[in-house]
């Protein structure tokens, strides 16, 4: 086999795709399912009390819950908060070992076994989604055997962040790439979209229009968090509060 | 190389391997768990390195969702919710999804102990299985039948199937059954009030999905009411997936809970007085012939002839004005639904309230409507019963009052945690040390474990069979299936199986109706009945395919939509009633109402001892991992306190601590204090963390249902000049503003 | 203990020096301007080599607690490399902390040295002479504390060797788009550069002190002084070097800082994002810098008795480029104060709040009094010339720039563009400990350099005053300056 060849097989499957997520506000309950469905897919470590209360909690996707006016008149709105994985990621170019790095399919790809913990990248996030390994995490026996075989698990002094649960695309991917077929939308499922009980997160191709996440995109309640600071986001959140019509 | 499939196709792939396998599993014990790859040569449906995911049911709460299980090497990875199954339809909860640190946990029992050092001494001494069951037997047998009792709580319905049957064989009072979840829910009553109202014991279902206008009283159906993840599903199609536009909901709850968060108007209502304003509702729409045309009959327009809006507004604090408006919203709307929810059961007029609030569906004309109240369908066949609503609170007590009087000398313990569950102040562990012999089936040591003599732990539900006919139901009838997704990790045994074996030694009439040398042929004995069925969704020709498809999809629900249009009836024997609200504590020294609420992340407490759930935060508060107060800032601010204070909460009888969260969505004569935390033991996640709001409540039940009143209770608050660090995902300083504009 | 110095013998034969003859006057105008002493040349090597053997008993106690920090120290990093990063007081959203502001201090530092060597080696400013070597000495160990901060800071410590861009079967390069790279790269120039500069100019004492010692400092100098003999050629050579080094070094450590400044300015994060940061930066390392060299020279004159040498007029001159580099400092911080304040960005304002009215107020009216109290008494000459005033006013200068640092790093990481998200700091003992290892680490090696090398440069001090002759020109004696570099 030709080295070229080699190469190509194994680049990247295609650059068509811009995995985007869309979370409809309106939908959202803030149940908090997504955050332990991440929990069990990526791996991700409880830290406990003292530590979660010094802001050392460790979730890949948090909700925030926002309070509006002053009680009766309060209303309290929540946002799912992940790594937006951004086209114009501030934490990319700050890595000095690109541990942090945009793949072919838009995501802000981190590899943890290249992190050396210069906490660069958890700076330079405007979303703050970005979490950082204090201590080796524990997981007293026999928690272990929960622990999904297709994520890494970080040791200490790691940066981590939410992956669109990279796993899953690739999985996917590459069992489409084996059958010879066409990726379908809707195949790929990050755990939280997965697990999401009244469907407020949808993922999807951006780059294919008819995609239901490109569709819902284009609605006029779409938004995208902190878009002013031109980070160019890959989530778009849905306005809640009104409807499409 | 791997090869990947569709959902569909694992659980094909699944059930390929389950018909040829008995086991079904794979073989993960303490001997083999350290090793890489268990299997040399792996079972054929296993491929190392690949997902395979078994149809099973969840057991974290009483809703009973439909769980998929991917397993890797013969190791449960990840639950997900059931896409096949019609209740939670692929979808699934925080509490449902952290079910795997449930069968990992790392203080699991993990064989058959006593508890050498005496009860509540925390020293146990391993027992094998022969001796303990044999001390079991010596027990049963030197006592009269009737000094037996048998306390469940969430257990799986074949076991409630198996051990009824037994009980009653042997001569015993019939089950007793408490829950708290399912108190919280206000089960109890909204059964009693269906055999009442529409002449059936089965939970009324809410068409959220369909429905247009929604009034929830106190029905926290985002949260953890009832059937969570179905409601929340509908939810999500009532807010965005209506063709018709977005539907408009109100929510009327003392306490902002993330459910009125996600409507559209909150009212914070005045607690107890839900059923009142229900009546001004239905009475402003009588009074005024709101609504469509011949809306409602004259005799149901009767049922609010004793009502005055005045009065009632003057009651329930909310204005004549809003009412009207609420009233006009409400009638004017096609397809308008009220729901009854877990706070106004959890009164003294609890089962009044719930009728007042159903009488609105009546009137509306949305009961047995599209998007209107149903019925929750029965178990499909006899042989697989589904258990009635839990028991109430009176009956505990009553129960109680047998072991006090020393009526009871073996208590047998299932699926319940009476000690934590129950009001202190019901005085179970007083009653309880009466009772000579305890035994706890639970597998982990919890606080009413500690209180008993012998443990003989149960599988983990991730290790076990069972069935559950879904209650609340969804839109046809259905029963889940569960079944092991891996080999018991311990030493355990299946307390239905436990059962099975205590009746073939007890032998005679016992071993008679409980002819089955395991669960699992009782199983597949009960669900074959379902194999003839017409409107079975399995294309299957032989029982033994239908044992198989049975397992492999994860239960049996009918092809199509098929609804249990309730009778109303029952509505009709006397008007509705206006009760006034009574509290215990008087109000000038006990000034707050408490409101202790279940949260989405511990629930009732059951699931405290799993670490995902301690530290995931609350929606509302964004804290975790402790035990909070929520007070309005005008309150904390007349008590003189600020976030993070630790504060006394003391009620007439008994008093917690707990960290102060100010919080902008809550009346200022009440506080909110979440369960779940408080435990003494339940392994090392929960144990000696937060305080338990069940010692502040009073054991006072709604005369009506006979359900516990847990928000009856009127506190005081005293700043004790601590503070504590409180675990939150929130920045204090942000002050809940999302961004700074 | 003392220790003297063996010297090789009594040097040459006294001869009779060129100032003795001079009027009282006159001879005070060149102690005073010109640092000339009634001092011939092997004296001046014998007062500048016996300090170095003069360690009585508290010096070696003062050495033995600085090196017992520093041994504290190195324990604390062993904990926190074993232990994981949290036993800091890192959290999120504050991911750099302590660690970091210390660093940022610590470039500054090493900032004035060689600005205070090469800008008046440059500019031929002649009361330079003496100060010199203390001052690149400082450059240099600062830099190093400086350069352990980003080894200190890593998560992975065991790892930084991938920062370092080496040819490796896995084609795996350093991101150089990352400021931590420039970082890395600037620094190790900088520090390689400083040292080179401190040692070439160090040569022809070595060979003094090669030829006034025995034994291991014979040995020593020996090694270090290359063989210098004191030829035409090799005068020519080190003064040609000595004036590229002066000249390359100066864009190298404006480069320095400005790039540790990018660090801040190219993220996202608000008041970091900003244009002045880089002469912000420089400037405010100049400040503090000056002012820690000023501290530093009254310290050492106490300690190693060089009042000959380090004298009024280099305090008075060094308290005026302090002075003047203060000014600077507040020039510049009031031009990015004013344009964050009048562009009122929400963000913006909330720290500025914090700042002025919130919780870090204590911190930044400590740190305002702290830089801008000593501008004001640096104007007058008679604090300027009292050691005691200089040195409690440069330490001052100090406290305030280290606050400020930390203010940057640690009170703006506190807040950002999502309130959800802000967050609060504590460092923890083990920050504390390594941060105070790297000030006794500091004090340490520059101990034991005033010790083992020649503190005051003698050859620049002998070449300045051949600089300066007196011409008889008919009756009167003046005073005559020559071109000699």
């Amino acid at each position: 086999m030709k080295e070229e060849k080699l190469f190509a097989e194994n680049s990247p499957i295609s650059s068509n795709r811009r995995w985007g997520m869309v979370i409809d506000l309106d939908r959202c309950t803030g149940c908090q399912a997504c955050v332990v469905a991440c929990h069990a897919e990526n791996n991700v470590p409880v830290v406990g009390e003292a530590e979660a209360a010094y802001g050392r909690w460790m979730h890949w996707i948090h909700i925030e819950r926002y309070w509006e006016g002053e009680y009766p008149n309060i209303k309290a709105r929540f946002m799912p908060v992940l790594c937006q994985q951004c086209d114009e990621a501030p934490c990319e170019p700050v890595c000095p070992v690109f541990a942090t790095y945009h793949t072919d399919e838009g995501l802000n790809a981190q590899i943890y076994n290249r992190c050396i913990g210069t906490r660069y990248c958890g700076s330079a996030c405007p979303y703050k989604v970005r979490t950082f390994n204090w201590f080796d995490p524990e997981f007293p026996e026999p928690l272990k055997e929960q622990l999904n075989p297709n994520v890494t698990v970080r040791t200490r002094g790691i940066m981590e962040k939410c992956t669109f649960c990279i796993q899953r695309i690739r999985q996917v991917e590459e069992g489409a790439k084996m059958a010879d077929r066409v990726l379908e939308d809707g195949e790929i499922q990050p755990a939280c979209a997965q697990s999401c009980p009244p469907g407020a997160i949808v993922f999807g191709n951006l780059e294919d229009e008819d995609s239901l996440a490109s569709k819902l995109a284009s609605s006029r309640r779409s938004f995208r968090l902190l878009d002013e600071l031109g980070t160019g986001p890959a989530v778009i959140y849905l306005k809640g509060g009104e409807t499409n019509v | 190389m791997s090869i990947d499939l569709s959902r569909r196709e694992f659980l094909k792939l699944a059930t390929l391997s389950v018909a040829s396998t008995a086991g079904a599993c794979v073989p993960i014990n303490s001997r083999t768990k350290d090793i890489l790859e268990p299997q040399v040569l792996p079972p054929e449906d296993i491929l190392p390195g690949d997902t395979t995911y078994y149809a099973s049911t969840c057991r974290q709460c009483p809703a009973g969702c439909g769980i998929i299980v991917g397993t890797i090497n013969g190791r449960a990875k990840k639950i997900e919710g059931n896409p096949a199954y019609p209740i939670n339809r692929g979808k699934l909860c925080a509490r449902g999804q952290a079910g795997l640190q449930d069968l990992y946990h790392p203080d699991r029992l993990r064989n058959a102990v006593k508890q050498s050092g005496g009860r509540g001494s925390r020293k146990f001494e391993a027992l094998y299985w022969e001796d303990a069951i044999a001390l079991l037997i010596q027990k049963l047998a030197g006592i009269d039948p009737v000094r037996v009792a048998f306390l469940g709580g969430k257990m799986p319905d074949h076991l409630y199937f198996l051990s009824s049957r037994w009980l009653e064989a042997m001569g015993a009072p019939p089950l007793v059954r408490f829950n708290l979840q399912s108190t919280l829910d206000g089960r109890i009553t909204a059964s009693k009030a269906a055999q009442s109202l529409f002449g059936s014991r089965q939970l009324p279902i809410y068409d959220i999905a369909n429905a247009e206008v929604i009034f929830s009283f106190g029905a926290n159906f985002l949260d953890t009411w009832q059937s969570p993840v179905a409601y929340s599903q509908q939810f999500g199609e009532f807010r965005q997936g209506q063709a018709g536009g977005r539907g408009f909901f109100v929510q009327f709850e003392p306490r902002l809970s993330s459910t009125a968060a996600s409507a559209d108007e909150w009212v914070p209502l005045r607690p107890g007085t839900d059923g009142l304003v229900a009546l001004a509702l239905g009475r402003i729409i009588v009074e005024k012939g709101l609504g469509h045309v011949g809306a409602f009959s004259q005799e149901e327009a009767d049922l609010f002839r004793d009502v005055h809006v005045g009065e009632l507004a003057e009651a329930s604090q909310v204005q004549v004005e809003k009412l009207e408006q609420l009233a006009l919203i409400l009638a004017s709307a096609d397809r308008s639904l009220v729901i009854p929810g877990g706070y106004p059961a959890g009164q003294k007029n609890g089962f009044a309230s719930y009728k007042a609030i159903q009488g609105l569906n009546l009137i509306l004309r949305r009961i047995g409507q599209r998007g209107g109240v149903y019925l929750s369908q029965p178990s499909p066949i006899d042989t697989l019963p589904g258990a009635p609503a839990m028991d109430s609170f009176m009956e505990i007590m009553a129960l109680i009052e047998r072991m006090n009087s020393g009526e009871v000398e073996v208590l047998l313990i299932h699926g319940a945690n009476p000690v934590y569950e129950l009001p202190s102040a019901a005085g179970f562990v007083e009653a309880v040390n009466r009772v000579p012999f305890v035994v706890s089936f639970s597998s982990i040591v919890d606080e009413t474990a500690v209180q008993s003599d012998l443990i003989l732990p149960d599988h983990s539900y991730l290790e076990t069979w069972g069935y559950q006919v879904a209650s609340p139901g969804g839109d046809r009838p259905s029963v889940s299936s569960q079944q092991p997704v891996v080999q018991p990790l311990y030493d355990t045994r299946s307390t239905g199986n436990l059962i099975l074996v205590l009746a073939e030694e007890q032998g005679g009439e016992v071993a008679e109706v409980l002819p089955w040398a395991n669960e699992l042929l009782f199983l597949e004995d009960a669900s074959g009945g379902l194999f003839l069925s017409s409107l079975s969704p399995y294309n299957v020709k032989t029982a033994g395919d239908f044992w198989s498809a049975w397992r492999q999809y994860g239960g049996w629900w009918t092809r199509r939509e098929l609804y249990q249009e309730p009778d109303v009836t029952g509505f009709f024997d006397q008007p509705l009633k206006a009760i006034e609200p009574s509290f215990e504590g008087e109000s000038e020294e006990y000034p707050y109402h408490l409101y202790p609420y279940s949260g989405v992340a511990l629930g009732d407490g059951s699931c405290a001892h799993l670490p995902w759930l301690q530290e995931l935060p609350d929606p509302m508060t964004t804290a975790c991992w402790q035990t909070w107060v929520e007070i309005n800032p005008q309150t904390a601010h007349s008590i003189g306190v600020k976030d993070n204070e630790i504060v006394k909460v003391i009620s007439p009888y008994g008093e917690i601590t707990a960290v102060v969260v100010v919080y902008p969505g809550i009346r200022p004569d009440v506080i909110a204090v979440p369960f779940g935390q408080g435990h003494t033991d339940s392994g090392h996640y929960a144990a000696n963390r937060g305080a338990n709001p069940m010692q502040l409540l009073a054991a006072v039940s709604d005369e009506d249902s006979g359900e516990l009143a847990w928000g009856a209770t009127r506190v005081r608050v005293e700043p004790t000049g601590e503070t504590h660090e409180l675990a939150r995902l929130e920045s204090l300083e942000g002050e809940g503003r999302e961004t700074i504009r | 203990m003392s220790e003297a110095i063996p010297l090789a013998g009594k040097g040459p034969a006294p001869e009779k020096s060129r100032t003795d003859s001079l009027p009282a006057s006159l001879s005070n105008e060149y102690q005073d301007r010109l640092l000339l002493e009634a001092m011939k040349d092997w004296e001046i090597n014998q007062a500048v080599l016996e300090p170095m053997s003069r360690t009585g008993p508290w010096f070696w106690v003062i050495v033995a607690v600085l090196a017992a920090i520093v041994a504290w120290g190195l324990y604390a990093w062993g904990y926190q490399i074993y232990w994981g990063f949290g036993v800091a007081g890192i959290n999120r959203p504050v991911y750099w902390g302590f660690y970091i502001a210390t660093f940022i201090f610590w470039v500054g530092i090493s900032h004035a040295g060689t600005m205070i060597s090469a800008v008046l080696r440059i500019f031929k400013v002649d009361w330079r002479r003496p100060i010199t070597r203390g001052a690149e000495a400082m450059t240099a160990f600062a830099l190093m504390m400086a350069g352990l901060f980003p080894l200190i800071h890593l998560g992975r410590v065991w790892k930084f060797y991938w920062m370092i861009p080496y040819p490796n079967n896995r084609f795996m390069w350093p991101n150089f788009q990352s400021p931590l790279m420039w970082d890395m790269i600037a620094i190790f120039t900088y520090l390689i550069g400083s040292s080179l500069y401190l040692y070439l100019a160090m040569i022809p004492d070595m060979a003094m002190a090669r030829d006034n010692t025995v034994r291991w400092r014979y040995k020593l100098y020996r090694l270090m002084a290359l063989g210098w003999r004191g030829t035409e050629a090799e005068w020519h050579k080190l003064h040609r070097a000595l004036n590229i080094f002066s000249i390359i070094i100066i864009p190298v450590f404006l480069s320095v800082h400005s790039i540790v400044s990018w660090d801040f300015a190219v993220t996202l994060q608000p008041r970091w994002h900003s244009t002045i940061f880089a002469p912000y930066f420089v400037i405010g390392a100049i400040y503090s810098g000056l002012a820690a060299l000023a501290a530093i020279l009254v310290l050492v004159r106490w300690g190693m008795k060089l009042q000959n040498f380090l004298r009024m007029e280099h305090f008075n001159a060094l308290g005026k480029v302090v002075m003047v580099a203060g000014l600077g400092w507040l020039y510049f911080w009031f031009a990015g104060l004013i344009v964050e304040w009048y562009g009122n960005e929400p963000v913006v304002m909330e720290l500025l709040h914090e700042e002025f009215i919130g919780s870090l107020a204590p911190l930044f009216y400590l740190q305002m009094t702290c830089n801008v109290l000593p501008i004001f008494f640096l104007m007058f000459k008679k604090v300027r010339t009292t050691p005691v005033l200089l040195l409690t006013f440069a330490i001052m200068i100090n406290i305030g720039m280290f606050i400020e640092r930390v203010l940057i790093v640690i009170g703006d990481l506190q807040r950002n563009y999502l309130p959800f998200n802000w967050g609060t700091y504590r460092p923890t003992w083990v920050e504390i400990s390594i941060v105070a290892m790297t000030f006794a680490g500091f004090s340490l090696l520059y101990i034991l350099f005033s010790r083992i090398f020649p503190y005051v440069p003698v050859w620049e001090i002998k070449e300045g005053r051949l600089r300066y002759t007196l011409r008889r020109i008919g009756r009167l004696l003046i005073p005559t300056a020559a071109e000699i570099e």
